[in-house]
């Protein structure tokens, strides 16, 4: 019952949209008659309303939407002039259509409007005769055909003499239609008993099936719809009396069907609001962010505390805004598993298997675009099990199963998720045939599938241009499902897992986010670049030395476990310039899609941070391997990785060969003037710069100075010079030279650059810690000025032709 | 009530009138410098001009998509102008400004080297772009004639369009 109302509930909301729509575009139509497009679209209305309302057995409806589609047709082909009074009638029709959605929303049954003149008319529009007899019954499911022959009778003058219409006919032939009816379902319902039994089921006490078929075959008792005989006009009735209803209709239409107690609104602007939300939350990580530098600054401080109420507060309000604005996007998932349980039906019926659907968890909330992206993947999947996964009844008898197959959809949370569970016990995938299959196909080639799991080989059935059906049927199998399934799962950033155990059944589990907006992220460190991964594909991580790392046919793999694991640098993907000098130490990330794994090699691993998605625009939309950008705390942008495409990519890289021999090429041209031999003095004096400086002008070299390790530092980062050497004070402000050289030896191409501590310490542990940190040489103050011009001389292999 | 005063209230008013007639026929652009040249665009599809911020490189992308930064909240193109226009990429200094641009949704950041100033300009004045450089593909709108110098005009939806 619920089921019905909620599809009438849908039927009207789009119907209504429709008519308005149409109402501006007849008008137009009528100054542009020649506007295919225009007519196209009036026509696609007629027709959807038309398709609609024969699903829902509004009869008048359906037939008054019939006759409009004749003529538009007609018209949207050339065969018809839209002249003024063809659209007299064309708009005359829509107004009838309208007082009928009405009359269906007030009452939920069509009944009550006479539409016969308006149908007659527009029937000699369309060229016929203008004699319109019958109301078609469109939906015409076997039972009904019947009365809807019978029903073939007078027009009726008024509603409440359809009733006794109704009453009249319901003689021998309403008698031996229901007669006919009820052996129907008793010999079908007999039949169920027998195969549970035959099963060694109990027998449950309600039928499985009686809702629906109680449903239409009421529903097609009402088909006594006004009838054209004569093309004399009738005051058409706008209303009718429910309690005339009463008698006729079935108990689902009895109900006035109440619009919900909702406003609709435009989606654009719950979407503003999820922007306005997702700008908060950013700036609440930054509140977050400064909170933790001011307590750390001003610890004990009195104000400390206040401070952390406030920033508790408001993370906590904001949290919960977000929440409760997530929410208003948020549909039971019943919206889609609603139709299933129709769809199974006619599907056993049309395979003669005989499919049982158990549903849970219809209550189980998810984001509307999402609700709107799963919908036709779960008919794919749902539909793949009914065809390739329960056997047919003798199959099952014969293997020992219960002759009626089970079909579970569940749905359910998990943590940030939700989880949509298809089970079936039917044959389920048997990974050899799945691998022939596919070799036959040339999906993968034989040493791929030697080494390929069972797990893996489940996940073949994703591959574009896989069909395990050995001949192509109606209901699935045209090669093209499960690959779109899947392409629409991850649209969404989903996830899908399979599992399967020959001769148990498939389980399909459809990992989906709640929301688009706002994802938890794994924040990694490459060089000097952050990029987020989404949680959700992060399997674990790890922490390995560079030597487990191996290298087979160019790729790099390790052991992780049990398994081998091959592993990309994420550096190689984007491209980044290695400036730092790898550690023996790297993080693997290891990424899981469905039953993909990659590990993914980071430099640092930041952490978790939950952000905000936002798009590139469309100036750089489309780029492999990033799926957006999000915006820090500290107000840096972060690029999201796409860990889909990112998987794509990974299959092409190879092996990343040390970067190490491209960049010492820089540093080794060929110098031909002392000028070309660039040194960097770095100490806080300004004496001793110049003392420095005065012992090295004779060369003739270029000098460049700083006057702290910072400075040193920022000036080597900007790469503005290539230089020979340093002389580097230890004692400096900000940084001083020992962590100077520490930080220039992280850098790859300053690896060889000769470094020459300058200083007045002289004890053996200030040398000890010279060498440590990487430097070449110790001078100690004072020096003489050719001991200092020696020692860079040699250091920098100055040529002797320059002296 | 002197001379003095209507002279003045004479020149205002005229200066009124002059500012009506032109407001037809005059093109309000912004001048800025790349390498050598003179660019302007007009004032109107300005949606701001910043001082360098902090960016993040994106990769795949041309070299002179330098990458996205934060304008506010929003992520931002940002396209450096001089290896757009082939001329060797320069560190950015004090003058060296974001242009940010915006047409209809379209926003995107240009690094230019050096503002100039806000020009106001005959439409008379402004020539079409040369004929080499004509059509629909050329990022040129017209070539505006000053007293000593020209300046070249460009189109803002082709500066917005993505070209890889």
């Amino acid at each position: 019952m619920d089921e019905f109302q909620e599809i009438l509930q849908d039927f009207l909301v789009e119907s209504f949209e429709l008519v308005e729509k149409l109402d501006e575009d007849l008008v137009e139509l009528e100054s542009n008659p020649e506007d295919l497009e225009l007519l196209n679209g009036i026509f696609r209305v007629a027709h959807t309303v038309k398709g609609a309302s024969s699903f829902l057995n509004f009869d008048v409806l359906t037939h008054l939407t019939h006759h409009m589609e004749d003529v538009l047709n007609k018209a949207r082909h050339g065969e018809l002039v839209i002249t003024p009074d063809v659209m007299d009638v064309v708009l005359e029709s829509i107004d009838l259509m309208k007082a009928l959605l009405n009359v269906i929303r007030d009452t939920s049954t069509d009944a009550g409007i006479d539409v016969s003149a308006c149908v007659s008319r527009l029937d000699k529009i369309s060229g016929g005769t203008g004699e319109v007899a019958t109301p078609v019954n469109e939906a015409t499911p076997a039972q009904e055909e019947a009365p809807a022959q019978e029903e073939v009778s007078a027009p009726k003058e008024e509603s409440d003499e359809e009733e006794l219409d109704y009453d009249n006919m319901s003689d021998e032939d309403v008698e031996a239609e229901i007669a006919r009816l009820l052996a129907e379902r008793q010999a079908e319902d007999k039949a169920k008993r027998e195969a549970k039994i035959a099963a060694g089921e109990k027998v449950p006490e309600a039928p499985p099936e009686p809702d629906s078929q109680k449903k239409e075959e009421p529903k097609s008792e009402p088909v006594t719809t006004p009838v054209a005989v004569t093309p004399t006009p009738k005051p058409t009735k706008t209303q009718q009396k429910p309690k005339g209803e009463a008698k006729a209709a079935a108990p689902a239409k009895r109900t006035p069907a109440t619009v919900e107690q909702t406003i609709r609104v435009d989606v654009k602007r719950l979407d503003h609001l999820m922007n306005l939300i997702g700008e908060l939350v950013l700036a609440k990580n930054r509140l977050i962010k400064i909170n933790d530098d001011v307590e750390e600054r001003y610890e004990g401080e009195e104000f400390l505390e206040e401070l952390n109420q406030v920033v508790s507060i408001v993370s906590l309000v904001t949290t919960d805004l977000q929440i409760a604005v997530m929410k208003t996007r948020m549909l039971p998932i019943g919206k889609v598993f609603n139709k299933f349980p129709r769809m199974i039906r006619d599907l056993s019926r049309e395979l003669n298997k005989k499919i049982e659907l158990e549903i849970s968890g219809e209550d189980t909330e998810l984001d509307k675009s999402i609700v709107e992206e799963i919908g036709d993947p779960l008919v794919h999947i749902i539909r793949n099990s009914c065809d390739h996964g329960i056997e047919i009844p003798e199959d099952r008898v014969a293997l020992g199963k219960p002759e009626t197959g089970t079909i579970k959809l569940k749905a359910f949370n998990e943590g940030n998720a939700i989880i949509i569970q298809v089970d079936d016990d039917g044959k389920g995938l048997d990974p050899d045939m799945l691998k022939d299959k596919c070799l036959e196909k040339n999906l993968i080639t034989e040493k791929e599938a030697d080494i390929m799991s069972d797990k893996e080989a489940f996940g073949l059935i994703f591959k574009p241009g896989f069909s395990t059906a050995a001949s192509v049927t109606n209901v699935s199998g045209r090669g093209v499902g499960m690959d779109v399934v899947k392409t629409n799962i991850e649209k969404v950033n989903g996830i899908i897992d399979i599992d399967s155990q020959l001769g148990a059944g498939t389980s399909l589990k459809l990992k989906i986010p709640l929301t688009l907006a706002i994802i938890q992220a794994l924040l990694v460190g490459v060089q000097e670049e952050h990029y987020a991964i989404p949680l959700a594909s992060v399997l674990e991580t790890v922490r390995i030395s560079t030597d487990e790392i191996y290298t087979v046919e160019g790729r790099s793999v390790m052991r992780l476990r049990n398994d081998v694991l091959s592993l990309v640098h994420i550096g190689d993907i984007f491209e980044v310039e290695r400036i730092l000098d790898s550690s023996e130490h790297a993080y693997v990330v290891v990424l899981g899609l469905g039953t993909q794994k990659l590990g993914l090699i980071v430099d640092t691993l930041v952490g978790q941070e939950e952000i905000v998605i936002k798009s590139l625009g469309d100036y750089l939309k489309g780029i492999e391997g990033i799926a957006g950008a999000t915006i820090r705390g500290d107000g840096g942008v972060t690029l999201i990785v796409d860990v889909v495409a990112l998987m794509e990519i990974a299959k092409g890289v190879k092996a990343s060969v040390s970067a190490e021999s491209n960049t010492t090429a820089l540093l080794t041209k060929e110098k031909t003037k002392a000028s070309d031999y660039k040194i960097m003095i770095v100490d806080d004096s300004k004496t001793d710069r110049m003392i420095m400086r005065k012992a090295l002008e004779s060369l003739g070299v270029t000098l460049v100075e700083a006057s702290d390790g910072q400075e040193a530092l920022n000036i080597l980062k900007q790469g503005d010079h290539n230089f020979d050497a340093m002389l580097i004070d230890i004692e400096m402000p900000r940084m001083d030279g020992y962590s100077l050289a520490t930080e220039i030896k992280k850098y790859n191409r300053y690896k060889n650059l000769p470094l020459i501590a300058v200083t007045s310490r002289t004890s053996k542990s200030d040398r000890m810690r010279g060498v440590e940190s990487g430097m070449v040489e110790y001078i100690t103050k004072p020096y003489s000025a050719d001991y200092l011009s020696s020692v860079v001389q040699r250091n920098v292999n100055f040529k002797s032709e320059f002296l | 009530m002197s001379d003095k005063l209507k002279e003045i209230i004479n020149k205002q008013s005229n200066q009124q009138s002059e500012t009506l007639d032109q407001s037809d026929n005059i093109v309000q652009l912004v001048g800025f410098i790349i390498g050598e040249e003179e660019y302007a665009v007009p004032i109107l599809s300005i949606q701001e001009i910043i001082k360098p911020i902090e960016w993040t490189r994106v990769p795949q992308t041309p070299a002179y998509v330098v990458g996205v930064f934060n304008l506010r909240g929003s992520v931002i193109p940002l396209i450096d102008l001089r290896i757009k226009f082939g001329l060797t990429p320069k560190k950015h200094s004090d003058e060296t400004r974001f242009f940010v641009l915006k047409q209809g949704d379209e926003v995107a950041g240009f690094v230019i080297d050096r503002l100039t100033m806000a020009i106001r300009i005959k439409k008379e004045d402004i020539g079409p772009a040369p004929d080499t450089m004509v059509g629909d593909e050329s990022m040129i709108d017209g070539v505006g004639k000053q007293e000593d110098k020209i300046l070249t005009i460009l189109k803002v939806n082709k500066l917005l369009e993505r070209d890889f």
